[in-house]
């Protein structure tokens, strides 16, 4: 079953789709991994950038506030008059409008003149705010981040110092204490001077603490991920950093709450703060891997102050990732499994019509001559198709000849012994008849009639005789066994035998074959004997040192007919035969060893045998010098070319 | 000259006797082989020719031969059969046997054999 054409089919067939299907996942997969990645860490650190510009819009946008206001009709009398009530009333406009947390104007030599808040009309500034005094000292407008300070924050307004505070939190993967609690501020903030005659009358100054303000970070999320989520979660997210620490930000903490009082890993802190530079890549926030990009935020004096970050949560990268495996996989044992599928159709297909011919041969072996070998295929199993149909049909013809030479040859074996039989009871009364009509024939008291009738009976007897002889010759026939034999196998086989005995003697056997004889018709087993026959005789003739040698060759049969055959030599250096035996040779009762000593059959014999093979015996001899048997065979048998010559 | 014929066939007996009597020859005559080797033992002087058949019941002809070489019979045979095989004819021969007549045969054919064999024999001693 393992080693079935079937099982091999479906291993092949799977060890291919297994292949196929493994290294396009894992070159699929590595793709995906790289592009993905690469695909999102590239549209973060863009994300970065668009976060970056409403960032500094959001800064222009209180700046462009600002010049309106200081551009309004009345303010510059309102600000040369120090009018606070009226000044107080347009900041309060101006701070709904543009969205403000703290505004004031400062006058040219550094006083605080009014302020939105509660402490609107104190006109003693405990504490100066950067973004005015840079103004001031700069004689031009000026706008960015500033940090303030809680003594700043208090000045401007108690609630925002409050506001600002922020309470750190243990980071999730350091085991650093949480230490004091934040107390600055980071803020957007513009400060506009107002000139009157060359000089400086004030200056209109307003801001938004970013502490604990969510506006921006949450409309950079909306704006740039468009509020996209995952698994119920927006998968973009914006920070904004003081340092190292979340002030703003919409990453949320594993309980839900935004992350703000924690801090940025030392790996990103060193890289953005410490060295400014802007920093993309996958990073652990709070508590999530996030595909990020932070960048450095300088304040108006250049210093860097804070950070800005956006990221993605990676999961959903490495889920398309995991999908993608997961449909890898999936594709890849369906292939397999289409593999086994197609093996086994396959296998039927191929392995269908073998099994049928696989069947059609048993009803071969088990007698049928006309199995059912299915429609012929086209191609190669066609031809092995038509072939065996073939075959078939020549082995039906074979048996159809070979039955009916059994028939034949039974046919003839009966009347063989039948003749026998005949003959063996007709040839004794037959004896008497033809005894008793010769004798009264030699009476010469008998007169012409008598004599006239004995002569019908002694010439009918005769008849009778040739008849009888007739059906001896033929129930003969049937002895030989003829098949088609290689001459040269059936000599060196015959002369094998003999080998031993030819050592003990001390006479050397060597056989010299012919080339490309051909087959020979004959009855292997009579002709051995004869072969067997003549060998015994040329060693019995030959002295101790002697040799023996046989020869095999392609010959015509010489006897005027030149009939293609083969013909054998049996050579001896013997002693020869005496010339006036030489025509005694083949009568059976001519032997010159003592009596008894003879052994296989005689000359006579096997000369019958080569006779009935429609061959011929011829002997040469040299008295004293050696004796040459040469046993001719036709390549085929001559019909009714069978003889007997015994009398 | 003597000459023991050995045929289970009485018909066949009578012929040899009569065509070999008709040329001067003493004819004995045998049923069985067992009967030919009682006459030959029981025959003062050696009987020198021997025509017999093969095919006989009890004994056959190559058994009748067997005994003859084994007592050793200084015997001319002639062995005639009516179904003559190589394989007979190889045996009769390898046992001595002097030739060989195929039944039936004519006064002639007989005669001829016999005395040949006979006037070998006569040569030869």
């Amino acid at each position: 079953m393992l080693y079935s054409v079937r099982s091999k089919l479906i291993a092949s067939l799977l060890g291919v789709a297994l292949l196929v299907g493994s290294v396009s996942l894992f070159t699929g997969v590595h793709l995906l991994k790289t592009h993905v990645i690469d695909e999102a860490t590239n549209r973060v650190r863009l994300d970065l950038n668009t976060a970056l510009e409403m960032y500094q819009a959001r800064i222009k946008n209180m700046r462009t506030a600002l010049s309106i206001t200081t551009l309004g009709s009345g303010f510059m009398d309102a600000l040369a008059n120090r009018n606070q009530s009226d000044l107080v009333y347009r900041l309060g406009r101006m701070a709904h409008h543009a969205e403000l947390d703290f505004a004031g104007i400062v006058t040219g030599d550094g006083q605080v003149l009014c302020r939105i808040g509660p402490h609107a009309m104190m006109s003693a500034a405990a504490v100066d705010n950067p973004i005015w005094k840079l103004a001031l000292e700069r004689k031009a407008p000026v706008d960015g981040t500033v940090v303030l300070t809680r003594e700043m924050l208090v000045a401007e307004d108690p609630e925002l110092a409050e506001r600002a505070r922020i309470p750190l939190r243990a980071r999730a993967e350091s085991t650093q204490a949480a230490g004091d609690d934040e107390i600055s501020g980071l803020a957007l903030a513009a400060g506009i001077p107002v000139f009157k005659d060359n000089a400086v009358l004030g200056v209109l100054y307003g801001g938004k603490l970013l502490n604990r303000d969510d506006t921006l970070v949450d409309t950079v999320r909306d704006t740039v991920f468009l509020g996209e989520t995952y698994k119920g979660h927006n998968i973009g997210t914006a920070t904004i950093f003081l340092n190292d620490l979340r002030i703003a930000t919409n990453v949320l903490t594993p309980d839900g709450k935004r992350a703000i009082g924690t801090r940025v890993s030392t790996e990103v802190g060193n890289t953005v703060l410490t060295k400014g530079q802007p920093w993309t890549g996958r990073a652990f926030v709070v508590s999530d891997w996030y595909i990020a990009a932070y960048t450095p935020l300088e304040d108006i004096f250049g210093r860097r102050v804070g950070m800005l970050y956006v990221g993605v949560v990676e999961e959903k990268y490495s889920n398309i990732q995991s999908q993608a495996l997961t449909v890898f996989i999936l594709i890849t044992a369906a292939g397999m499994l289409l593999a086994v599928g197609f093996g086994f159709l396959l296998a039927n297909l191929i392995m269908g019509p073998v099994h049928r011919l696989i069947k059609a041969s048993r009803q071969v072996s088990e007698g049928s001559l006309h199995p059912d070998i299915g429609p012929i295929q086209k191609g190669e199993f066609g031809r092995l198709q038509k072939t065996f149909a073939e075959m078939v049909e020549a082995m039906g013809r074979r048996r159809a000849a070979s039955e009916s030479k059994i028939i034949q040859s039974e046919k003839q074996a009966s009347v063989g012994r039948l003749a026998a039989g005949v003959a063996h009871e007709i040839n004794n009364p037959l004896t008497g008849v033809l005894t008793y009509t010769h004798m009264l024939l030699r009476r010469k008291d008998i007169d012409a009639e008598m004599r006239n009738d004995l002569e019908t009976i002694a010439a009918a007897t005769e008849r009778v005789r040739k008849i009888v002889k007739g059906l001896l010759d033929f129930s003969r026939q049937t002895k030989l066994d003829p098949e088609p034999t290689d001459v040269n196998r059936l000599i060196g086989g015959t002369v094998a035998l003999l080998e031993n005995q030819a050592l003990v003697k001390g006479v050397a056997i060597k056989f010299i074959e012919g080339e490309k004889l051909p087959l020979v018709i004959l009855d292997r087993s009579q002709m051995q004997s004869v072969l067997m026959n003549l060998i015994i005789n040329a060693l019995d003739a030959t002295q101790p040192g002697g040799s023996i040698k046989i020869y095999s060759a392609s010959g015509l049969s010489g006897n005027g007919a030149s009939q293609k055959g083969v013909e054998i030599t049996v050579a001896d250096t013997g002693s020869g035969i005496h010339p006036e035996d030489m025509d005694k040779l083949f009568d059976p009762f001519f032997t010159t060893k003592a009596v008894g000593q003879g052994t296989g059959l005689g000359l006579s014999v096997s000369q019958g045998i080569v006779q009935r093979h429609g061959g011929h015996i011829r002997v040469q001899s040299e008295l004293g010098k050696g004796t040459r048997f040469f046993v001719w065979l036709p390549i085929e048998k001559q019909a009714g070319s069978y003889e007997d010559t015994r009398g | 000259m003597k000459i023991l014929v050995v045929d289970d066939e009485g018909i066949v007996l009578d012929s040899c006797r009569r065509i070999l009597a008709s040329e001067g020859l003493e004819v004995i005559m045998a049923g069985s082989v067992d009967e030919a080797l009682k006459i030959l033992e029981q025959h003062p002087r050696p009987l020198p020719l021997l025509l017999m058949d093969v095919k006989m019941p009890v004994h056959d002809g190559m058994y009748l031969m067997q005994q003859i070489k084994e007592k050793g019979l200084e015997i001319k045979m002639i062995v005639m059969s009516g179904y003559p095989t190589d394989e007979t004819i190889a045996r009769a021969a390898k046992l001595g046997a002097a030739t060989f007549i195929a039944k039936p045969f004519t006064p002639e054919e007989l005669l001829e054999k016999v005395l040949s064999v006979a006037r070998k024999g006569d040569s030869h001693e």
